[in-house]
């Protein structure tokens, strides 16, 4: 495979454009952009070390959103909705928890992370998609 | 910034999208399924996986993703059959089918292997990729797993794609006729390659080693339980039944060939392999079960044989000190046996051999002599030889035992790995051997005399140690240790007072390892006589400074130094005055010797009054000043050493003028010295060519009644202090046959004493006791001393009953009472 020395740093672009350069080992918090960058499968994103997250529309209805992890918060919902979760306020956000976690892996007694509410939802669901 | 925003509030998310088509979902299916198909071409790195990843969970979301794993499924099963399948069963070349062909001819097995080889090859190749793409269509198809694998209860799609792999591939048929899958091709071709090793060929590790993987990692059923692993359930049964078969043959071959060390090594090396083949060939978990096979058909089976092999076996191993042998077959036997019994048998059985014959030429020799001594037993110098001879080869006896000891020690040490168990057996069979020799005790109390008497000289402290501890080593052996005390403190009494002993610090260091040994009670009465010499030396000194004081001017006192003994301390039957129940009437002192000691006497008793001295003079020796008148009128002065009675026929020759002669029986009537002490003292005196103070008529060698004495006033001698030893007097040597009836007849009377005292002792304590269980306690309180015998046990018990001390309280069981 032509990624024999991997970078130490991979860039996450939103769907409107910014782009967002990461640690690697960070951004493999999540499941999703792991795999995606799992040198052994070969992908483009793997070869350039560029994850390109295009903005998701989908459809939702309650049923799913119960089956979510944090599905919880969102039982009120009772909307079929799509919407997009990776704009650049929505990754910097999912950008800052990857380095939060991994600065405080391992650890007790850490402080909570500032989450805005209206942020929440979007959030959720980008937490969903990117396994986190 | 986020803080001026509404808290509460929650965004719905924008309208629109509300409605999804049909074809929306097979749009996004055929953008997802050709791209799968990419996937198994190996195509992926045009791909982007956000976009496949993004349609399967657009699916998802659409509640589709049962159709979808369905599809999946549908397509590798699909791929699997169309392609994968062919390119394997292509690979099988018509050899590999032929199962059944033995594969001797070279040629054949050579085209076999390649064939194999290259199907092996194809194989993993095709189950790597798919195990590739499996991954990655996994990774792709993530967020459908997750949703549809985690609430239902369906098998993942990578667990489902292996199964279509096991279903599809190898359990495809390979030939039709006999009906093979390609499973068994691989099977059989996996265990010939096996074969091939085993027969000393390279093989490719790596490739089996992958193909084994491959069955690792697939499973019988979807739950994918650890037990039912295809390995487990396919070929590893196969493999240890072939291996079965393999080891019995090879255990049958390497028997035929009939060389221990040959097995050994054979043995050792197929373990090795083994254990390196599971690591490297096939998997960790057939380690033990191989292993345990190996054990059983290779050494289990075989172990007793290979040690009992005449010629190469253990016997041939331990003769020659074949370490490294002696190590292998050590380690096969402790492999399936924690008790190692084979070995165990043979090298007890070998010990024991050897020992035998050691005793046997120890014993040997003293045969003839007794034969000899009693044909003659008048001819002392005839007899003196042998008996001379015999401690020699009492010595060499010892000797011999602590070689073979050393031996077995080292062996035991380099090729049984200091093995407990076999330690045990070891001193269990010197025990046994040294036990069967009768005199064991004498002799090695003859081989510590030896030693403390010469043996130390010239050696450092350490020296000493070792070679004392070695004789500590078989002393432990010795079962009946109160026989070795006897002999101990007769040979030390004689080193003590003849003062032939070349350290008293050696003799001291003995006794402490002695107590270390056997315990307090064994030493005490040795301990009592090395008192008794010390307490002497005071007497001695407080008796020459009485004499100073009572001032007895006269200038020709005889110097005494006595030691007084304690008689129940110190072996009295040597010193004993009766012999044969006649009492020997005590030796007439000379003048000067008889005023002497009785001013000993004097001075003794009234120290300790109440006490009664017997003299002993056969122990005694004397320093004699003599003068010999030349013919040539000069005068010649020597300092003779002499054992007491010769001193007192010695000075009888002072009242006999020159040329006259003294006959046998006037000195015996003279000095009334027992016989025997009498003909030995006048051997050493007139016979021995280099002490010859008085000179015998007629000159033969033995000493009889008729025989005249005169004093040689030609006496020779290159130096001023002669020592005449008393023939055969003095030295410490193995006993004839009658003094050893004697001692044994003294030592049955002694252990009988020691029997009553032990069933006394438990009786007093337990008031009463069954039969059984009273001899078992007083076999255990006597076994540190020796074994007693068990009719002996039983006629002192009646003898106690006789005398009142116990009482039969019930006869069934017999039971005893203590009498208080």
């Amino acid at each position: 495979m032509a990624q024999s020395t991997q970078s130490e740093y991979v860039t996450l672009v939103s769907c409107d454009g910014f782009e967002f350069i990461i640690p690697r080992s960070a951004a493999c918090i999540s499941g999703t952009i792991r795999r995606m960058l799992d040198p052994s499968s070969n992908f483009s994103e793997a070869v350039t070390g560029r994850c390109v997250l295009n903005d998701m529309t989908c459809v939702i209805d309650r049923e799913w959103i119960r089956t979510t992890r944090s599905g919880v918060l969102v039982t009120r919902f009772t909307d079929v909705g799509s919407f997009a979760f990776f704009s650049a306020v929505v990754l910097e956000k999912v950008c800052e928890y990857f380095c939060y976690n991994e600065k405080h892996k391992d650890q007790a007694n850490v402080p909570d992370m500032d989450v805005p509410a209206e942020l929440c939802l979007e959030l959720l669901m980008a937490a969903d998609y990117l396994d986190t | 910034m986020a803080a001026m925003r509404a808290r509460n509030k929650i965004r719905a998310p924008r309208r629109g999208f509300s409605s999804v088509k049909v074809d929306d979902f097979e749009s996004t299916w055929n953008v997802l399924s050709s791209s799968l198909i990419e996937i198994n071409t190996k195509n992926a790195s045009s791909l982007s996986f956000e976009e496949l990843y993004r349609n399967a969970y657009k699916i998802v979301l659409m509640m589709r993703g049962d159709e979808l794993y369905e599809r999946v499924k549908q397509l590798e099963q699909g791929w699997l059959q169309d392609h994968v399948r062919k390119r394997i069963t292509g690979s099988i070349s018509s050899s590999l089918v032929r199962t059944q062909v033995p594969a001797d001819a070279q040629d054949q097995s050579n085209e076999r292997r390649a064939a194999g080889e290259k199907f092996l090859a194809s194989f993993k190749e095709a189950w790597e990729d798919h195990q590739l793409c499996m991954g990655m269509i996994t990774d792709v198809l993530m967020y459908m797993d997750r949703i549809i694998s985690a609430d239902r209860t369906k098998p993942s799609i990578y667990v489902v794609s292996m199964a279509l792999f096991r279903d599809y591939v190898l359990r495809s048929s390979a030939r039709a006729d006999p009906p093979t899958t390609v499973a068994d091709v691989l099977e059989s071709t996996v265990l010939f390659m096996i074969q091939l090793e085993r027969a000393g060929h390279i093989i490719e590790r790596p490739l089996i080693r992958h193909c084994i993987q491959m069955l690792e990692g697939l499973y019988e059923t979807i739950t994918e339980e650890e037990s039912s692993k295809l390995y487990l359930t396919v070929f590893e049964p196969a493999f240890l039944k072939t291996s079965k078969e393999f080891y019995q043959a090879e255990g049958r071959r390497l028997l035929e060939t009939g060389d221990a060390a040959a097995f050994c090594r054979v043995s050792s090396q197929r373990i090795a392999e083994e254990k390196e083949r599971c690591r490297y060939t096939l998997s960790i978990m057939t380690e033990s079960k191989i292993l345990d096979l190996l054990d059983e058909e290779l050494i289990r089976k075989n172990i007793e044989e290979v040690v009992k092999l005449e010629g190469t076996g253990v016997r041939h191993m331990l003769d020659h000190n074949n370490l490294d042998g002696l190590r292998s077959v050590y380690t096969l036997n402790a492999r399936v046996d924690k008790k190692k019994d084979a070995l165990i048998r043979v090298v007890n059985k070998r010990i024991v051999e050897l020992g035998t014959e050691i005793n046997a030429s120890s014993i040997a020799p003293p045969a003839e002599k007794d034969a000899e001594g009693e044909k003659k037993p008048e001819k002392g110098k005839e007899k003196e030889r042998p008996v001379n001879q015999q401690t020699v080869s009492a010595i060499r006896w010892v000797d011999a035992i602590l070689a073979l000891k050393r031996q077995f020690d080292n062996v035991w040490e380099k090729a049984f790995l200091s093995d407990q168990t076999l330690q045990g057996s070891i001193m269990g069979s010197f025990s046994e051997f040294i036990n069967l020799n009768m005199r064991s005790s004498e002799y090695l109390s003859l081989f510590f005399d030896e030693n403390l008497k010469k043996g130390i000289k010239g050696k450092t402290e350490s020296e000493v140690d070792v070679l004392l501890d070695n004789g500590i080593t078989l002393l432990r052996y010795i079962k009946d240790k109160d026989l070795f005390e006897t002999y101990y403190k007769k040979h030390l009494s004689r080193r003590l007072l003849m003062k032939r002993s070349a350290s008293m610090d050696a003799e001291r260091q003995m006794i402490s390892k002695m107590k270390m040994e056997v315990g307090n009670q064994f030493t005490q009465r040795i301990e009592a006589m090395f008192k008794d010499m010390t307490v002497s030396e005071d007497l001695t000194a407080g008796y020459k400074e009485h004499i100073k004081r009572s001032g007895d001017p006269d200038s020709k006192r005889v110097d005494l130094e006595i030691n007084v003994l304690t008689s129940t301390m110190w072996p009295m039957e040597m010193m004993a005055n009766t012999k044969d129940g006649t009492v020997q009437l005590p030796c007439i002192f000379p003048r000067e010797i008889d005023s002497l000691k009785q001013s000993f006497e004097k001075f003794y008793l009234d120290k300790h009054s109440g006490r009664k001295l017997s003299w002993q003079a056969s122990m005694g020796t004397a320093d004699i000043r003599a003068t010999f008148q030349r013919s040539s009128g000069k005068v010649q002065r020597y300092e003779l050493n002499v054992s007491t009675y010769a001193l007192v026929i010695l000075l009888l020759f002072n009242d006999v003028p020159d040329g006259e002669s003294l006959t046998y029986d006037d000195i015996q009537a003279r000095t009334r010295i027992p016989d025997h002490d009498l003909i030995r003292n006048l051997q050493s005196l007139a016979v021995a060519p280099k002490t010859r103070v008085l000179k015998k008529d007629p000159m033969s060698k033995d000493v009889k009644p008729t025989d005249r004495f005169f004093f040689n006033h030609d006496f020779q001698s290159p130096f001023m202090k002669v020592r005449i030893g008393v023939v055969s007097g003095g030295a410490n040597k193995v006993e004839n046959q009658d003094q050893r009836k004697e001692t044994e007849k003294k030592m049955n009377e002694e252990r009988g004493g020691s029997i009553e005292a032990a069933i006394v002792r438990i009786m007093k304590q337990r008031k009463k006791l069954v039969h059984s269980q009273l001899m078992t306690e007083v076999l255990a309180q006597l076994s540190v001393r020796f074994v007693p015998d068990v009719n002996m046990i039983k006629r002192r018990i009646e003898s106690l009953i006789d005398r009142e001390y116990l009482e039969r309280v019930s006869e069934e069981p017999p039971t005893y009472g203590y009498v208080a």
